[in-house]
């Protein structure tokens, strides 16, 4: 068995076997997510004026980053996100970037 | 004991009130506002922890056609009664453009609770190491 080491998400499959995309994902390969930080320390009270913290979850178009790819625990990344939005509510951070 | 209920029974708790001021009004009509910001506070039977002017500050988004806003965070401590005619009283203000109310007591006990808790471990795992280290040192003496 080759363990899924990169995408935990997926169930694993047995070496050699092949996906003919018969099983779902459509004849697109499927999609290969990169964890980029694997161990963000997020402290233990999120501060919403904290802009600077926040910041780091932001990218470019303004978006909250999604837990796959920030790589906080669940409930790191809860946290993370409602302060995002109240900062958003008082313009201390944009709802759309463009 | 009791005095601990009693404490439950008033239900102190904080809050973070911030608000943004049209950037055209004079700066000492901001101040004006603030003083009766602080006095509806105590009328309430509510007190003022903390009050920061933090100033001009650029928008992330235009709010009202406007690109700046005066930000001012209160931080308060009281039975929420006075948030309420705060808020009452801030929707109606032309002055302020945008404010936020965010009780903050329950977070920052769950995040102190969350640091007793490493230091706590981090206690134990120290007496474990040292209680090791003296074990040691007799049999090397020994040897």
């Amino acid at each position: 068995m080759a363990e899924n080491f990169d995408r935990p998400d997926r169930p694993e499959r047995a070496e050699g076997e092949m996906d003919f995309g018969d099983e779902g994902f459509g004849d697109k390969a499927p999609r290969r997510y990169q964890r980029r930080r694997p161990r963000q320390v997020v402290p233990d009270y999120v501060d919403w004026k904290d802009i600077d913290l926040l910041r780091q979850f932001i990218p470019e178009r303004g978006k909250i980053m999604p837990r796959r790819i920030s790589g906080i625990s669940a409930k790191d990344q809860r946290r993370i996100a409602t302060a995002i939005k109240r900062a958003r509510s008082m313009a201390m951070l944009p709802f759309v970037v463009d | 004991m009791d005095s601990q209920k009693e404490e439950k029974k008033l239900a102190q708790r904080t809050y973070e009130v911030m608000y943004i001021v049209d950037p055209e009004t004079p700066a000492d009509r901001i101040e004006k506002l603030n003083e009766a910001v602080g006095k509806v506070i105590e009328k309430e039977g509510g007190t003022v922890v903390r009050m920061d002017d933090i100033g001009r500050k650029q928008l992330a988004y235009p709010i009202e056609k406007k690109n700046e806003g005066h930000y001012v965070l209160f931080e308060i401590n009281g039975s929420g009664q006075e948030i309420l005619e705060l808020e009452r009283r801030m929707r109606v203000n032309d002055m302020i453009i945008r404010y936020i109310t965010i009780r903050v007591d329950e977070d920052r006990k769950k995040a102190e609770k969350l640091q007793a808790k490493r230091e706590n471990r981090q206690a134990k795992r120290a007496r474990f190491r040292a209680t090791e280290e003296t074990a040691d040192t007799p049999a090397e003496a020994a040897a």
